[in-house]
């Protein structure tokens, strides 16, 4: 008699003492941040973070407000700022849904060792956003751009790197796992994409930027930047990032021209495109063999050329070879003789291939690698032409 | 007679799955990562061969004595006073790493998912259902066993489809290019956490299951999967964060869970995803608190371990909160101390009851 009431109460007494977390937060009480802005100042850490508002992102309301805040804190430390932000806002940043980490280039060149270790460390933070580079700004210049169409601006940042990425490839979406291990391996250096503001920073900062037609101040990305270990120490230009694309096999379309034989341009699309990269040892002596494998639609033809022959596609393919041939080699000119860094992972290919050597060489690789012999193969197929056969250019001259 | 009802064999079966996993699968990686990088699947490969010894031992120890618990058997084979000095120290040690498991659950919840919420509140809400658990009986944790390994399985099998699209086969390579001697050393630490604890579950093995002569094949299988599927879970760490993120990780079973992010939508899921562990954490604890509980009840002759749960429970709690003052001291006790302390108890103990019971029989056979 006395169980059947005393299951009930412990029943009771539990679900109302243990509902919900010890520390919850409700909606109401938190300041979503959607971007980082990391900054040196002087020894100290300058971070900006980017704070939706709630009330002018919701779907019907809107006022006069801007859609996000940004906050700005300067201590010795990257945990101090954040925490010294709350003598700013009324709310707790929550970081749970950082899109991307922008890092000013002044920082980038000192070196970005100090301020990873805290981004992996603390617990609120996802793996899963990007980090970049303000290239010729401060990271917290660029947090204060209004962006047109999206409206917070943390989420354009995110989705135009993805998509430049995915259809134009001069950049590369680099998570903070990947560069954590770029940094501590010895076969691959780490890159970040570049940020610019494009325009003036000052009427970016204003909500009138997004009411113009033509937006006066933009975003733009625009090269990846090169790092030896954990200091950005150039940059590389918009095709030698493509190449560097090519390079890694992160290339899942983009478009490029070769000229015709009589004058013109034509311009392919590749629609898949697959590198292999091989490492080998012979005689004692390194190299690289790489290999592309690409299929490309015809996208463009600005010349009379008689696309509907065999030959003439024969001809493009060899021509596309060549031409992404040599942007390749241009990008791994450039990383070996100007900044003498393995941009590439070629040395973590020589350690999955050839562990023995790789011991001997490890240890100073980027010299190493500043001579390595890199063949580069390419073979390119052209399978569609798009929903027109022969261009009427040809018609139009005959 | 202390524990009445007898389970099945097939529910003995998911019981030793569910223990050996136990905490296994949430921290191992990183440690056979730390000594062998990208080659850690293959200390595990060698763990699950060299971890059928210890089962085999366990089982030829029953085979001697059939129908008697370790704590009865430490009596008839070392005598009334020596067994149970035995027996006590064993009824000890499990409770002690009981209190150690349990330690784990709320430093991987205050670490990962509620980092503001005491400690004490874990543990104290856990410890209480393995009580609740182990006072209803051998027979109710068997049966909800049973009841939650589909759901376990589910999920596992889940979080290796959703993970799947992101290996890199590369971080594999290169094969085979540590020495001899981590791969050893890991390899051990690999039996040290999985086959060497079963010894456990001699307290119930297997005079609680209904068919003595099936359990010892199911003990077999049992271990034999649980040491497949931790190897797996080792091996998609490294193929999916490489040998360096997993050596870093705290707990990189649960940093794996996070990367889970398909087509964008199906993320964010390690929530749900660590129900995993609470199913496996549940069954080890409460095995390890159950063997304290009976252990103790036998050595003092009782007629019921159930009273004791509730002090013995208690006192876990306390245990658990000071066991380890800190993650560094874990991570030295693993690597250092647990080693040789479950090789005595899990390895050398059996060998002398092996040994000293097989010549007694011979005596006794000739006398």
């Amino acid at each position: 008699m006395k169980r059947k009431f005393i299951l009930p109460g412990i029943v009771i007494v539990l679900s109302i003492l243990v509902t919900g977390c010890w520390n919850r937060r409700e909606l109401n009480d938190i300041a979503i941040e959607v971007a980082i802005g990391i900054d040196k100042s002087g020894d100290q850490y300058r971070v900006t973070s980017q704070v939706v508002d709630p009330g002018e992102v919701a779907a019907k309301k809107g006022g006069d407000r801007t859609p996000v805040i940004t906050f700005h804190a300067t201590a010795d430390s990257l945990f101090e700022s954040r925490r010294k932000m709350t003598t700013l806002s009324s709310r707790k940043i929550y970081a749970a849904h950082v899109r991307i980490v922008v890092i000013g280039e002044e920082l980038a060149r000192e070196g970005i060792r100090g301020i990873l270790d805290y981004l992996a460390r603390d617990h609120e933070h996802r793996p899963d956003f990007f980090l970049v580079v303000a290239k010729g700004t401060s990271a917290e210049n660029v947090l204060k751009i209004i962006t047109p169409l999206e409206k917070i601006p943390a989420n354009k940042l995110y989705s135009s790197l993805q998509t430049s990425e995915r259809a134009w490839a001069p950049t590369t979406s680099v998570t903070l796992d990947e560069l954590i291990s770029d940094i501590v391996s010895k076969g691959k250096q780490p890159v970040l994409t570049g940020l610019e503001v494009k325009g003036e920073q000052e009427a970016g900062e204003s909500k009138e930027n997004a009411q113009k037609i033509d937006t006066p101040t933009q975003l733009k990305f625009s090269g990846i930047g090169v790092f030896k270990d954990d200091k950005l120490i150039g940059w590389l230009n918009e095709p030698e990032s493509k190449g560097y694309n090519y390079l890694i096999n992160n290339v899942k379309s983009t478009v490029g021209h070769i000229s015709c034989p009589d004058g013109g341009k034509i311009v392919l699309e590749a629609i898949r495109s697959k590198t292999k990269v091989k490492a080998n040892v012979k005689n004692g002596e390194p190299g690289i063999d790489i290999r592309i494998k690409m299929e490309v639609n015809v996208g463009e033809v600005q010349c009379g050329i008689d696309l509907m022959k065999p030959d003439t596609i024969a001809e493009l393919e060899k021509k596309s070879e060549q031409r992404v041939i040599s942007i390749v080699q241009q990008s791994i000119h450039k990383a070996q003789k100007e900044y003498g860094v393995d941009i590439f992972g070629f040395g973590e290919a020589m350690h999955r291939s050839h562990p023995k050597y790789w011991k001997e060489v490890e240890e100073n690789w980027d010299r190493e690698f500043a001579d390595l012999p890199v063949q580069v193969k390419a073979d390119v197929k052209v399978r569609r032409l798009g929903s027109v056969g022969e261009s009427f250019l040809k018609k139009e001259k005959e | 007679m202390q524990e009445i009802g007898k389970i099945g064999v097939r529910q003995w079966m998911i019981l030793v799955i569910l223990y050996m996993i136990g905490t296994t699968m949430l921290i191992i990686p990183s440690s056979l990562a730390t000594e062998t990088k990208q080659d850690a699947w293959l200390p595990a490969l060698i763990g699950i061969v060299a971890g059928l010894l210890p089962v085999g031992l366990y089982s030829s120890i029953e085979h001697l004595y059939p129908r008697m618990t370790l704590m009865e058997m430490n009596e008839k084979v070392l005598g009334k006073g020596l067994g149970k000095a035995v027996s006590l120290l064993f009824a000890v040690w499990a409770l002690i790493a009981s209190s150690q498991v349990l330690y784990y659950v709320g430093d991987f919840m205050n670490t990962h998912i509620m980092p503001e919420t005491p400690i004490q509140a874990f543990h104290i809400i856990f410890m209480l259902v393995v009580i609740m658990g182990v006072r209803l009986g051998l027979q109710t944790l068997a049966r909800s066993a049973e009841f939650f390994f589909p759901w376990f399985i589910a999920l596992y099998l889940g979080l290796l489809l959703f993970i799947s699209p992101k290996i890199k086969l590369d971080n594999i390579q290169p094969v085979f290019e540590t020495e001899l001697k981590p791969v050893i050393r890991a390899a051990l630490f690999f039996l040290s956490f999985t086959s060497l604890t079963l010894i456990v579950l001699l307290v119930l093995f297997p005079s609680y299951i209904n068919k003595p002569g099936e359990a010892r094949k199911a003990f077999f299988w049992g271990s034999l999967i649980s040491g497949v599927m931790i190897m797996v879970i080792v091996a998609t760490n490294i193929l999916v964060l490489g040998s360096d993120l997993t050596a870093r990780s705290v707990y990189p079973s649960y940093a794996l869970i996070k990367k889970i992010s398909v087509g964008n939508f199906l993320q964010r899921i390690e929530a749900v995803m660590a129900g995993l562990w609470f199913i496996t954490l549940y069954y080890k604890i409460a095995l390890y608190f159950y063997a304290a509980a009976l252990g103790l009840a036998q050595t003092f002759s009782l007629k019921d371990y159930r009273p004791l749960t509730l002090p013995l429970g208690m006192i876990a709690i306390v245990l658990s909160l000071i066991v380890y003052p800190n993650v560094p001291y874990l991570k030295q006790w693993n690597t250092e101390f647990w080693l040789p302390l479950i090789l005595t108890i899990g390895l050398i103990y059996p060998l002398i009851l092996l040994g000293v019971g097989a010549c007694r029989k011979k005596l006794s056979g000739k006398g």
